[in-house]
């Protein structure tokens, strides 16, 4: 899953990136209004956190502006919380908000339930086969069994599950789970699907040759 | 208590009015209508009586013809007899017989009582009341009769002079009606005012039904003006309950802005006005000063708790550190800040009032931030002639700080600031102008309003406060000068600090 985090103060965007890497996401980062705007509506973004007092375009105009091309779910921090502000956010187009200061580890869930939303899972829980994919607890099972996975793995196998049944290419893997400093080493995604499979079963995810790849749903 | 409401108490002074106006009408009226009859017996019905010629002195000797109706008459030519007194008393006696006898056929019984001079009773006519008594204060002379002659039975004949005016009393159920005859006799005519009397009460009984009629008209009335007179009020009363309840919004309806309550009303409503403008201000300066402390201490609190969340290496530890610290001097600044500006407008801590040169003062702020102004290239241009002002040094350093960190921070790349002090009309002025991006025309006259910020975004980031023009600008204040700013947009900015110069 990719995220853009549009906000101003160095320390705190630093920070949030740091904790979104950490938590498997790939993100990128905005400074300002109009960098962000230009992140969110040339590339494939799960999620944007977005900041409301933001320089040059501020956050509602870039929702605005984001609203007219993209329905990439949007968080939106606001330093203020009154009610006028929230209301504001959440009809210009923003899927959500936090007051700051807020804990991360609600920044974290609500991201984690806005982009099951968007991906129209009610369940933090994918069951497909025998293998059963917690995306609050970030982990799989396999026949009960923990499976031990990679960030980048699990980020790959979240991503093709909350896709079941549809054909995923390759740039849209590159899309969400790589951030714009990630180096794009063409092979990188063979080898995680590889690992996968070994850690998974052969035939959890399907090569379509020349196309990407896909998690059948059970039958 | 409801019966301390001002309807209540209103309608309490009211009704006590009312009935003292009532009882004083009902009282009055009755002893007028009581006096009016009993004047009417006596003149119509009594006086009458006793004027009749039967009782005048008469001859002696011949009691007075009468037709059984007619009144008794006066015999013409009988008047130049000899008076015998006890022939007199004699016919008075048969006199009162008769006229009791005459009267007692009617519905109104009269009654006749004769006493001699001396009090004792001479006659009476039957049906008189037996407790009919001699009155009292009875004792008019006899002018007609000077007492030798009269004691000696002389032939002497009382002339008949001015007539007595009867009085008259009221003795229970009875109305009496006495003169003294010229002899010195006292002749009484009475009769029973039983039935008047009941007429009387019954007077008073309507008297009394109406007047309970009108109170309770009036008190109704008196309620209803009451009700209408405090309608207003009440309705001032909800309004300032719903603003009490905190609805600062709520105005008071003026219907009639002339009368005493609407100017009242009038004012309450421009007061609620100022109260909600500086309620407003007050919550817009709360909530400016808490979105100032929200951001760093989000800062703080994702660092942490990124940085908790597994074990770091130090350098991460360190980055993290660093990055809380300059969260919390960013807090510090903020904080200290507002606690200047409550100080400031507290009126605390007043200011000093001691001779300073501005252009000492202002030349030291210079050196201090020249470091400043090195990093971004920016030229200091100073044009500072000794100018002497009382003020506090300490305060206005403060406020030229101020406008020259300002001047550098928002100027651009190798641009210059220009400082100058100079006297004129009375006033000392400190310039700092920049050659900076300048101010918009329409943030202009916000420009020293708490946290307001030409470019909202540059919060934080630029190291500013949002607080210092207005810390500047209370300064100023409080040294009754003024602060002005000019900008044309590219071109730059001019701040001008204007201070009296005694």
């Amino acid at each position: 899953m990719r995220v853009l985090v549009v906000e101003d103060e160095p320390d705190l965007r630093d920070s949030l990136l740091k904790a979104l890497r950490e938590d498997g996401y790939a993100a990128d980062g905005a400074a300002d209004g109009e960098d962000g705007l230009y992140k969110a509506e040339t590339s494939e973004y799960d999620a944007v956190v977005l900041d409301i007092m933001l320089p040059r375009i501020d956050g509602w105009e870039l929702l605005r502006g984001l609203r007219k091309t993209k329905k990439t779910p949007v968080l939106m921090l606001t330093a203020r919380d009154a009610v006028r502000d929230r209301v504001r956010g959440l009809d210009t187009g923003a899927d959500d908000y936090l007051v700051k200061p807020f804990d991360l580890s609600e920044l974290l869930a609500r991201l984690r339930a806005l982009i099951r939303r968007s991906a129209s899972q009610a369940n933090s829980c994918i069951e497909i086969g025998n293998v059963v994919i917690d995306t609050v607890a970030r982990t799989v099972l396999r026949q009960g069994e923990p499976v031990v996975l990679t960030a980048r793995e699990y980020a790959l196998v979240e991503y093709l599950a909350v896709h079941r049944g549809k054909l995923v290419t390759r740039t849209m893997l590159y899309d969400h789970l790589f951030d714009e400093n990630d180096a794009t080493l063409s092979n990188l995604l063979d080898v995680h699907v590889s690992n996968i499979r070994k850690k998974l079963g052969h035939d959890f995810i399907t090569t379509r040759r020349g196309h990407g790849y896909c998690i059948e749903p059970p039958l | 208590m409801i019966f301390n409401s001002i309807r209540w108490r209103l309608q309490a002074w009211h009704g006590l009015i009312l009935v003292a106006v009532l009882a004083g009408f009902g009282f009055t009226a009755y002893h007028a209508a009581r006096d009016n009859q009993l004047r009417r017996i006596d003149q119509e019905e009594l006086a009458p009586r006793l004027m009749i010629p039967l009782f005048r002195p008469g001859p002696p000797g011949r009691p007075p013809e009468r037709g059984p109706e007619g009144p008794p008459g006066e015999r013409p030519g009988e008047g130049r007899r000899r008076f015998d007194p006890s022939e007199f008393r004699e016919r008075m006696r048969e006199a009162v017989e008769k006229a009791g006898a005459l009267d007692s056929s009617q519905t109104n019984r009269f009654y006749y009582v004769l006493w001699q001079r001396d009090g004792t009773l001479l006659a009476q006519s039957s049906g008189s009341p037996k407790t009919v008594s001699l009155p009292e204060h009875t004792a008019a002379p006899e002018p007609q009769a000077p007492p030798g002659n009269d004691a000696a039975g002389g032939p002497m004949r009382p002339r008949p002079g001015p007539p007595m005016p009867p009085s008259g009393r009221t003795r229970g159920e009875y109305r009496e009606v006495f003169r003294t005859l010229p002899g010195g006799e006292v002749l009484l005519i009475g009769r029973s005012i039983s039935q008047d009397l009941k007429d009387m009460q019954r007077l008073a009984l309507r008297l009394a039904v109406a007047g309970a009629g009108v109170l309770l008209l009036g008190l109704a009335g008196g309620w209803w003006l009451a009700t209408r007179a405090i309608r207003p009020i009440e309705d001032i009363g909800a309004t300032a309950l719903k603003i009490a309840a905190g609805d600062l919004s709520q105005r008071i309806n003026v219907a009639d802005t002339d009368s005493e309550l609407g100017r009242l009303a009038s004012v309450l409503n421009s007061t609620f006005s100022r109260l909600e403008a500086a309620f407003a201000h007050q919550a817009r300066f709360t909530s400016n000063a808490s979105h100032e402390l929200r951001t760093p201490v989000s800062v703080v609190l994702t660092q942490t708790q990124t940085a908790l969340a597994r074990e770091r290496s130090a350098p991460e530890y360190r980055e993290a550190l660093e990055a809380c610290q300059r969260a919390a001097q960013r807090m510090r600044r903020l904080t200290q800040s507002l606690l200047a500006l409550a100080r400031l407008d507290a009126g605390q801590d007043p200011m000093r009032r001691e001779s300073l040169d501005l252009a000492r003062v202002t030349r030291e702020c210079v050196e201090m931030v020249r470091p400043l102004a090195a990093e971004g290239g920016i030229e200091l241009r100073c044009d500072l002639p000794a100018v002497l002002c009382p003020g506090d040094a300490e305060r206005l350093s403060q406020v030229a700080t101020n406008l020259l960190s300002n001047a550098i921070r928002f100027n651009r790349p190798g641009g210059e600031v220009r400082i100058s002090t100079r006297a004129e009309n009375g006033v000392a002025v400190l310039t700092v102008a920049d050659t900076g991006q300048g101010i918009p025309a329409q943030d202009l006259v916000h420009i020293f309003e708490r946290f307001y910020r030409v470019d909202q975004s540059r919060a934080g980031t630029q190291g500013g406060t949002g607080l210092g023009l207005a810390i500047s600008k209370a300064i100023v204040d409080a040294h009754s000068g003024a602060i002005e700013v000019s900008s044309q947009p590219g071109a730059g900015s001019t701040f001008s600090v204007k201070l009296p110069l005694k």
